[in-house]
Order: structure tokens, then C-alpha cells, then sequence
């Protein structure tokens, strides 16, 4: 196209041209819209709509391709592939498997695996938004709707720390595909298989009835007085200190809020969310948060992974990693055990003592990250489980003055958090005051908390389960109070970054179930000791005492403070290497484990 | 007619009275007096040729001197007092329709196909036979079974 040119796109033959593209792409499409699960929002339909001829001049026989087994996640009939290669180019640039490819050459061409093997990357959910046609489509969806049965719900994913834009379908009471929502500074466009497809794990195992625990051992179900006022009653028998409250990973500022403001009003202050450590120090916010944010990793030239395997913990920021490697040619260390990385990286150990090499400059890596512009150290949350993580974060900060990763323009100091709870629960301090508070304590309140090891709490031990599933710490509850899911509620979380969002709920709530807030709310007024607010704009100008930024929705509030302020570490580094913090990626949280579809996902790709 | 009556009397010699007149109720004879239909059609059957009986009960009659082609085949139904034509099996339909030769009895190539996965057993049309016997679907207010579901699946205790 040259200055000055004239296009026409209005002409006769502008026209024509259209329809014999048209023409050509129906060609060997077949004529199966009605039955097809793209149809409805096909863009091949819409062009032909649009831009084809009004009849059809083909009366040879249509070509057929037999179909290929992607997994569990993505159905195929590749009889109606139009061979644009975008799930192709998908899968070897922005997922980094080099399973698709085109075989064949003229009217033989089909897209396929090379050999006969199941699509293994955590983003392969993705190929079946790229395709335009019906060739990809999602196998657990398929024949259960059409999209223009479906209502959109504008939301925030929870099944990990990225906080993924998403949109639940759903028709009824019923979710029924969740699909990527286009956020720049976050997801991008994509999401990850979890995300996509743990809406099954919703619709099983439900708690429905709050439940008591009488004296032969069994659960029964009574009504919300009747389990309120057994609470209450054991409240008041136990002293503060024996009281401990743990926020689960799942759980919105809202609601981890009223826990924290229910515990203290009892005279305890053992509140924590899990994951998070028994003892985590929540001053400084940049020594939790991902100070770079999930966009501007883009602009780091060298990569230092401590403990943390960003394919598994949050699929997102590694595909943000990934291209960043593949833009710029970026270096990668990584410090951990051995693990699965899509893109080149240099494995520099498995433990402390190499970050001890690091930090007195005596690795070969030492010098990657001295010349590096903007390099980005990022330390994983599984290391807040160690006792020594103050050392580690000590050691990590030296190496982080010398590489000069915190200035003014550049701040390369992250952690990786695990679960959607993590950063608002540090923000609304929801840190324990004893270490070890649960080996004493006699009521406990675990809120959505599977993930809590309770085996240290005591046999005589008061346990509250509030959750929406049945599924590990319930067993030892004394009483459960069944609450929403993040797909019922409206609630918000802070991700990883930083950056606030909020749910919106989609569907309503199953059984006689309630928002977790007002559960608390409820129990605080039966007990005796009422909690000020009664409605979601009450307890956020409660937030707004605490962190005011978790009420600035969608925006990223970085932190004040470099993690430099924190006093000289005296504390020794064990020589235990670091260990894997997500051991499968399909199944991190109750949700994602009471779900058929991630227990396939796990059962036929981790197979080792 | 004196034959019919020879007949029967034959018969009253041969079973006893109350045999015979027990017959006469469960062949529906007694049914031909408010049943003007079924009396016609028991008069047909005489010097009929009696072709087969299906799985119900249902007799076939043929005959084929002095009728009129195209009604020299016809049923009786097994059921004598609420008979309806959805009663004939599909096996016997096309032999009773003039579609094929082939009786329900033979293994005729129609009946080779019947398909074994998704094939299920004839039953008759229950339409205005009452509520119990019409199919409703599982959400219907009168499907007995209708608050046995739920859009998820709760939690179930097992201590």
C-alpha cells in the first residue's frame, strides 16, 4: 500500500473476491452448525454471514479428517478445521509445547499431534477460544449449551494468586463454562486449565445444611439457630488465648476481615490464613507482593527463581515469563528442586547453600545479575512454611542490593503468593500473635481452611468448619456452616501484584448456605458481642481503617517501602534444599479437588 | 347359524358348563353384547384362518374367499374391553397393514434389524389411560419422582 492509494472496498469485485474467499473456505467445511458446539459464536460463520455468496456451487464430496485425542480438556473434529494455525502458533509461542503441528501438504494438510499424544501444557484450555471454528472445542461443554443460552458473569478467578479476568457462563443455577476475560496488566488474554475447567467442582460435594456433631460421632443437620447457639456456647467456655481462626485460601477481604474483627472482639489474636506461615511479618507489603508487577516483568532482562516453579503456582506469570525469554532473549536462574520449565533457564541448585554462593557473589550467576538492567528475583511462597525463611529473605535481599534490583525506576524484588486470600489477608494483618497456637488451642474456627495441618490440634479441641465443600478439614469439624463459593458472592481479593478485584456472583447460592461475612456477622450477635456492620459497605469502610487499598478496585496499589527497612537477619540458613509448594497442578484447593474433570487432568497428564 | 349353535353345544358336552362359560367370558364373548365392534369382528372370525398369536395375546385372522381385498386381514385383540390399535406390536404391524407377507412369527428381515443397544420392548400408547401411566418428565408436578435431584451434588457425612 503506497501514499496516495485508493482501496475500494465497496466494488462489485471487492465483493466477488470476498465470496470466492468464502467460497473456498467453505469448501471442505462441513455443513454441521446445527449440531456444532461453536455455533453461535463461529467466527467462520459470521464471515460467511457477512461476506459469502447466498448459495453454494460445491457438488463433489467433502473431505474428511479423522479426528486426533487432545486430552481430556479439548475435543476435536478436525474434519471441520479451516488450517488457520493459530492453535499451532498458540501452543509453540505463548504455551511453549511443541505438541500441534500441520502435517500434509494440498488437501492432506491437517493440524495434529506428530505422533499420537495428549496435549500437556497448562494453558491448552486456550486453543479452544483461538479456533475459529468449531475443530476445538472444549470436551467437558460439549452438548451441554449454546452460547446464547448462557449469562455472563464479569469475575475474578480464585484457584490461584494471579487473579485471572474471567466471565462464568451460566444458565440457572448452574455454572456452566468459565471463559478468559482480556486483562493487559494480568492474564492477558489466556487462562489456565485450573481456571477454565474446576466449574465441575462446584456442582459436587456441596455443603448445604449447617451440620452438628452429636454424641455418636455422626453429623446432623439442624438449622442455623440451633448450630449458632452450640458456638456460641463453646465460645465463651475457652480462654482468648485458646482461640485460633485460620482464613482458607479462598477467602475475600470481607470476610477474613470479620473473622479477624470476631477473634480480637473474644480477646484472641491467632488469626492467620493458611499458606501464609504460622509466623509471617506483615509490615512491610513489598516483602509479600510481586513489587515488579505481572506486566512489567516484561521489561526484566534476568530471571532468578528461588523455590518456586511458576508453571505450577501461577500458570500466567510463568506464560509472562516465557515471553519475556523468548521477546529478549532473557537468562534464567532458577534455585529448587527439579521441576519442568518451558523455556531456557539455568538450574543453579537446589537449596540454601547456593543462595549463600549468590549472595557472597562467589556464583557464576553472581555476574549475569550484576550486569543485568532490570533483573527480577522472584521468591516463591512455599518458602514461608520454613523456619528459616528470615535468613532466606535476608540473603535475598543482599543479592538484591548488589544486582541493584530495587531503584527508584525498577523495583525487582517479588514473591510469588500461592492462593487468592494470601496478599489481602497480609494486608488486613492477619497474623498470629504465638507460633504456636494451635498445638493449644481449645476453639478453633477454620474458614475455608483445607490446607491446615490439624493434626497438632488437639483431640479435645472445639473445631468450626465454615466452608462451601466437604472436603479435608471437615472431617474433624465439630460443627460445619455451609458458605459461597467465589462464584455466588461478591467479594475481593487482592492478587499477587498487588492489584484489587472483586467477584460478582453468578450463580445463586446452593442450599441454605450464606456469605461467609455474614455468617461471622451472625455468630458475633448470637454470642453477644456484636460486629458493627451489617452490609457489604459497612464492612468495607471497615476495610478502609485497615487497607484502604483493597476498596481502589482493579487498580495496583505498589508498595511504599523497600523490603531493605527490615532489621539485620542474625538467623542461620539450614542446609535443607527447597521443596515443590504445588505438587499437582490440577488440584490446590477444595474446589479444584471435588472436581471430576481436574482429577482426569491428573490422573492422565502427571502420569509420570 | 346352526352350526354356531352345534358348535356350542359340542363344546358345553365336551367341557362342562361352567368351563364353557368361563371361556365365553375370557374370549370376550359375553363383551359382544354392549360391544357392537368386537361382535362384528367375532362374527368374521368364523371360517377365518387364524395365522398367528403374538406375544400379548393378540389373534391374526386372514381369510381370504368372499372378502374384499384389503380387509381380508385383520386383529383380535387380546384385550377385550379397552383395545386400541397401538396394542399390535411392530413385528405383526406390517403383516396386519399389508406391507409385508411375512408374519410376526417368521424371522423376517425387518425384525433381523432390530437394533440391540438402544431397541426397547413395544408397549401400547397410554394416552388418556390415566396419570400413572403417562410419562412425565423428571421436573413434572406429577412425576412422584420430582424432588429427587438437585443441581449439585451435596456433601454426604459418612460419620
Amino acid at each position: 500500500m503506497l501514499l496516495g492509494m485508493k482501496i475500494k472496498t465497496d466494488t462489485p469485485v471487492a465483493k466477488k473476491a470476498r465470496e470466492g474467499v468464502m467460497e473456498f473456505l467453505l469448501m471442505n467445511h462441513p455443513l454441521d452448525c446445527p449440531i456444532c458446539d461453536q455455533g453461535g459464536e463461529c467466527d467462520l460463520q459470521d464471515q460467511s454471514m457477512a461476506f459469502g455468496s447466498d448459495r453454494g456451487r460445491f457438488t463433489e464430496m467433502k473431505r474428511s479428517v479423522v479426528d486426533k485425542n487432545l486430552g481430556p480438556l479439548v475435543k476435536t473434529v478436525m474434519t471441520r478445521c479451516i488450517q488457520c494455525t493459530r492453535c499451532v502458533r498458540f501452543a509453540t509461542e505463548v504455551a511453549g509445547v511443541q505438541d500441534l503441528g500441520m502435517l500434509g501438504r494440498g488437501s492432506g494438510e491437517e493440524i495434529g499431534t506428530y505422533v499420537e499424544k495428549v496435549m500437556t501444557s497448562e494453558l491448552s484450555g486456550n486453543v479452544i477460544d483461538i479456533c475459529p471454528v468449531g475443530a476445538l472445542t472444549s470436551k467437558p461443554f460439549a452438548f451441554k449449551a449454546r452460547n446464547w443460552e448462557l449469562k455472563g458473569t464479569e469475575t475474578i478467578d480464585v484457584t490461584d494468586a494471579v487473579g485471572s479476568n474471567i466471565r462464568i457462563d451460566s444458565r440457572g443455577p448452574e455454572v456452566m463454562r468459565i471463559l478468559p476475560r482480556l486483562n493487559e496488566d494480568i492474564n492477558e488474554e489466556w487462562i489456565s486449565d485450573k481456571t477454565r475447567f474446576c466449574y465441575d467442582g462446584l456442582k459436587r460435594q456441596r455443603l448445604n445444611d449447617p451440620m452438628i456433631r452429636v454424641a455418636d460421632g455422626r453429623f446432623k443437620p439442624v438449622s442455623w439457630r440451633d448450630a449458632f447457639a452450640v458456638v456460641a456456647e463453646v465460645v465463651h467456655q475457652v480462654k482468648p488465648e485458646e482461640i485460633v481462626g485460620v482464613a482458607g485460601q479462598l477467602s475475600d477481604a470481607e470476610s477474613m476481615i470479620a473473622l479477624k474483627d470476631f477473634l480480637n472482639r473474644l480477646g484472641s489474636n491467632n488469626v492467620w490464613c493458611e499458606r501464609n506461615g504460622s509466623h509471617h511479618d506483615a509490615d512491610l507489603r513489598s516483602t509479600y507482593l510481586m513489587n515488579t508487577s505481572i506486566a512489567d516483568l516484561e521489561k526484566a532482562d534476568v530471571f532468578l527463581l528461588i523455590g518456586t516453579q511458576p508453571r505450577v503456582e501461577a500458570a500466567m506469570i510463568n506464560a509472562r515469563i516465557r515471553k519475556t525469554v523468548r521477546a529478549t532473549n532473557a537468562k534464567v536462574g532458577y534455585i529448587g528442586p527439579e521441576t519442568n520449565f518451558n523455556y531456557d533457564h539455568q538450574h543453579l541448585g537446589t537449596g540454601p547453600q547456593t543462595l549463600i554462593e549468590l549472595a557472597e557473589r562467589r556464583h557464576p550467576f553472581s555476574s549475569a545479575l550484576l550486569n543485568a538492567k532490570n533483573p527480577a528475583i522472584i521468591l516463591g511462597a512455599g518458602l514461608f512454611d520454613r523456619k528459616d525463611k528470615d535468613a532466606i529473605f535476608f540473603a535475598v535481599g543482599t543479592i538484591a542490593e548488589y544486582a541493584n534490583a530495587i531503584r527508584p525506576d525498577w523495583n525487582g524484588y517479588n514473591v510469588l503468593l500461592l492462593s487468592a486470600a494470601q496478599a489481602a489477608a497480609l494486608d488486613l494483618g492477619l497474623v498470629p500473635e504465638s507460633e504456636n497456637s494451635i498445638e493449644s488451642a481449645k476453639f478453633v474456627y477454620l474458614m475455608g481452611a483445607d490446607d491446615v495441618n490439624l493434626e497438632k490440634v488437639p483431640s479435645d479441641a472445639f473445631v468450626v468448619y465454615q466452608g462451601h465443600h466437604g472436603d479435608q478439614s471437615v472431617y474433624r469439624a465439630n460443627v460445619i456452616l455451609p458458605a459461597s463459593a467465589f462464584s455466588e458472592k461478591e467479594g475481593t481479593y487482592e492478587n499477587t501484584e498487588g492489584c484489587t478485584q472483586q467477584t460478582l456472583p453468578a450463580v445463586p447460592i446452593v442450599g441454605d448456605a450464606r456469605d461467609d461475612w455474614k455468617i461471622i456477622r451472625a455468630l458475633s450477635e448470637v454470642s453477644g458481642i456484636q460486629l458493627p456492620y451489617d452490609s457489604l459497605e459497612a464492612i468495607r469502610s471497615r476495610i478502609r481503617t485497615v487497607a484502604p487499598n483493597l476498596l481502589h478496585v482493579d487498580e495496583r496499589e505498589p508498595a511504599t517501602f523497600p523490603p531493605s527497612l527490615k532489621p539485620k537477619v542474625t538467623q542461620k540458613l539450614s542446609q535443607d534444599s527447597f521443596r515443590t509448594a504445588v505438587e499437582n497442578f490440577y488440584m490446590t484447593d477444595s474446589i479444584t479437588r471435588a472436581s471430576k474433570i481436574m482429577a482426569q487432568c491428573s490422573a492422565l497428564l502427571l502420569k509420570k | 347359524m346352526a352350526s354356531v349353535v352345534k358348535s356350542a353345544f359340542r363344546a358345553i358336552r365336551e367341557k362342562g358348563v361352567s368351563n364353557f362359560l368361563r371361556e365365553l367370558r375370557d374370549e370376550g364373548y359375553l363383551r359382544c353384547l354392549p360391544d357392537g365392534n368386537l361382535l362384528q369382528t367375532k362374527i368374521h372370525n368364523i371360517g377365518a384362518k387364524l395365522v398367528g398369536v403374538d406375544k400379548f395375546g393378540n389373534k391374526y385372522y386372514e381369510k381370504l374367499e368372499g372378502m374384499q381385498y384389503g380387509r381380508h386381514r385383520w386383529v383380535e385383540y387380546a384385550e377385550k374391553s379397552r383395545y386400541n390399535a397401538s396394542q399390535v406390536p411392530p413385528e405383526w404391524h406390517g403383516w396386519l397393514h399389508y406391507i409385508t407377507d411375512h408374519t410376526g412369527d417368521e424371522a423376517s428381515p425387518l425384525l433381523m434389524l432390530k437394533p440391540q443397544r438402544y431397541g426397547i420392548e413395544h408397549k401400547e400408547n397410554f394416552s388418556g389411560e390415566g396419570d400413572e401411566f403417562i410419562y412425565h418428565s423428571k421436573g413434572h408436578a406429577l412425576n412422584p419422582g420430582q424432588r429427587d435431584w438437585t443441581r449439585y451434588q451435596p456433601w454426604q457425612p459418612t460419620k
